[in-house]
This record gives structure tokens, C-alpha cells and sequence, in this order.
């Protein structure tokens, strides 16, 4: 009973997006598979297979406030203690302070990967928190989605939220 | 029961007295740059099936499994510097690894030690530590590998990687 208590009551990623996603001061957007338009190129097998593992992606991000700088090191410390719970596993980090980025991800063992989480930040523009979530997933598909990507055309339309932060 | 009371605690003591974990409190500091790479992405990266044809991309992946952790720290801040050789010099005391080689000039100071494994050519960690006025953005920093490879093929991963302190490896693998 007790473990079951703790599990319920820590705090998890989804719960800090759906706390924050009303709040003025992040964006959130919520991607489809679909942004990846691929219906003028030919797929390979490999890539077919790919682009199945990968469900959807889902960004929230943290845009600094010129008057509040101290809303940013209050905000990704909360992320930063959430991503050190053991079921993220951290594949690497890179940075200085509290700026920077960092990968994780989620998942039994390195073949089958459930989530990737990439928190990348400064403190003068703000963070974001990119939760790759897809069914399956492994190395070889990652780069394959990547290859893909580079010969696909993005749908732009997904990521006009995106413009909001650029402001 | 007991037993598996023992071994979980066993494997935690050891993950917490790992190796590296001297330098971890840089990791989030104020003035401190710092790049760090876990076995599971070293894992990650070389179960990527790449062409079997690249000779070099296939030594690359090779050399990726042999690798465990990889930190590097960095700093411009002259406080924080001497915060680091200090930390290198009783990690030493406590770890001791082998003096591989020591290069002074050129407006820095470099020195890099080994743990040896198997055999000569075998190495489970590196430390590589360089201070001085002549290096880009920083004026210390302190790099630690584990893992079990030889000198060999990680001036090539550094090189690859472009880190800092990779031109010194190189030479102390053509010795």
C-alpha cells in the first residue's frame, strides 16, 4: 500500500505540464507524427518502421520574463527534480549552471524506449521540455527519424505556437 | 529476503562511491561548463546499425561499447579552478592512477593519468587535467573516462568529439 501511496503522490512531468500549460508565462504544443509530411517521398522499410515507433511530441516551454529573472531557476529546478527520479535515465548533459541541455529517457532497457526527454534552457530566453513519446522505439530508429527529417518536409503549421516564443 | 536486502544495498553503496563521483559537484555549479555522457548513451549509440562498408564508423561504434562514463569540466573563474586541482590531487591520493604524461609550455600545463586494465595497452580510466592561460574559454579542465579501451582509439574519439585537451592525447598515444 505504501508504495502504491508514493507512486501516486510524486510529482511527474505529466502533472507539471498540466499544471503549466495555462500559465501565460509557458506555451505548450502537443505534435503529431503527422508534421512529418511524407506523403511525396518513398519510405524504405526501415524508415516505415521508424516513423511507426514515433507517436507523438509534446513541447513545453518556459519563456523568460525581463522583470522576474528569478522565475526561471524556480521553474527548471521543479523540472530538474522530477528528471531525477530513476525511471528517467540520463544519456547526457551539457551546459553550465542551470543553462544547457540534457537528454533522458524512459524505458526498460535501451532497445525499447517509451519516452525521450530533452530539457534545454538559458536564462535570459527561458527552457523548454520536449517529451518524445512513441511505442518501441530504439537506436536505430532514432536515426533513421532523423534521415527522414531531413528529407521530409516539417508541416510549419503545427509550429506556429512556436512564434509566440520568438517574440 | 535477506539476501536480496544485502544486494540492494551493496549496489547502491557502489554506485554512489563510483569512481567519478569525486567531481560531481561541479556538475551543476554557477561558472562551471560541463559535458557528461552515460554508459546508456555510449550503449545507445552503438547498437545503431550503420553501414558495414564505413571501416571508420564501424572502429567508432567498436570503441562506443567499450566506453562507461564521460565528464568534462570546465572553468574560467581562477576560484573554481583551484577548487578543481585540489579536488583532482586528493582524488588522486585516494585513486591512485598511473602519470601517463606531463606537458608544460606553450602557456598551459597538462596532465594526464591512467588506470591500466588487463594490460598495458588496456585502460579503465582516464584523468586528464589542464590549467593554464592558453586554452579556449577556459582556464581549467578536468576530463575523466571510464570504461575499458586502449589510447589508441580514444585520440581518435576526442578528435571526433572535438574535446578539449584531445591534441595532447594524441600525442601521448603515439608515444
Amino acid at each position: 500500500m505504501i508504495i502504491i501511496y508514493s507512486c501516486e503522490d510524486k510529482p511527474t512531468l505529466q502533472k507539471y505540464y498540466v499544471k503549466n500549460t495555462e500559465s501565460p508565462k509557458f506555451v505548450a504544443l502537443d505534435l503529431a507524427s503527422s508534421i512529418i509530411k511524407t506523403d511525396k517521398i518513398s519510405l524504405t522499410e526501415t524508415e516505415k518502421a521508424a516513423l511507426e515507433s514515433f507517436d507523438k511530441m509534446n513541447i513545453l516551454a518556459f519563456r523568460t520574463d525581463s522583470t522576474d529573472i528569478t522565475g526561471y531557476d524556480k521553474e527548471i529546478k521543479e523540472v530538474k527534480a522530477i528528471l531525477k527520479d530513476e525511471s528517467y535515465q540520463q544519456l547526457m548533459k551539457a551546459g553550465s549552471g542551470n543553462d544547457g541541455a540534457a537528454i533522458y529517457f524512459v524505458g526498460n532497457d535501451d532497445e525499447h524506449i517509451e519516452e525521450f526527454v530533452v530539457l534545454a534552457g538559458k536564462k535570459e530566453n527561458g527552457f523548454a521540455v520536449v517529451r518524445v513519446l512513441g511505442n518501441d522505439m530504439n537506436p536505430t530508429h532514432i536515426m533513421n527519424m532523423l534521415s527522414l527529417l531531413q528529407k521530409s518536409q516539417v508541416d510549419m503549421e503545427q509550429l506556429k505556437p512556436l512564434q509566440q516564443l520568438m517574440k | 529476503m535477506k539476501n536480496l536486502v544485502v544486494v540492494i544495498a551493496f549496489l547502491m553503496a557502489s554506485t554512489v562511491s563510483f569512481a567519478q563521483g569525486a567531481f560531481d559537484k561541479f556538475e551543476d555549479k554557477e561558472g562551471v561548463a560541463s559535458v557528461i555522457v552515460n554508459k546508456k548513451m555510449f550503449e545507445m549509440m552503438s547498437k545503431v546499425k550503420v553501414d558495414a562498408k564505413d571501416k571508420e564508423m564501424q572502429q567508432y561504434m567498436n570503441l562506443l561499447k567499450k566506453l562507461d562514463n564521460l565528464k568534462v569540466f570546465t572553468t574560467s573563474n581562477a576560484k573554481l579552478g583551484a577548487d578543481m586541482k585540489a579536488t583532482v590531487n586528493s582524488y588522486l591520493k585516494s585513486n591512485p592512477l598511473e602519470e601517463l604524461m606531463r606537458v608544460n609550455g606553450d602557456g598551459k600545463n597538462v596532465k594526464i593519468y591512467v588506470k591500466s586494465g588487463a594490460n598495458e595497452n588496456i585502460v579503465k580510466e582516464l584523468l586528464m587535467f589542464v590549467e593554464g592561460s592558453n586554452i579556449k574559454d577556459a582556464g581549467t579542465v578536468v576530463l575523466s573516462l571510464t570504461g575499458n579501451f586502449s589510447l589508441d582509439e580514444i585520440s581518435m574519439l576526442t578528435e571526433k568529439m572535438n574535446l578539449p585537451g584531445g591534441d595532447d592525447l594524441k600525442k601521448a598515444s603515439k608515444k
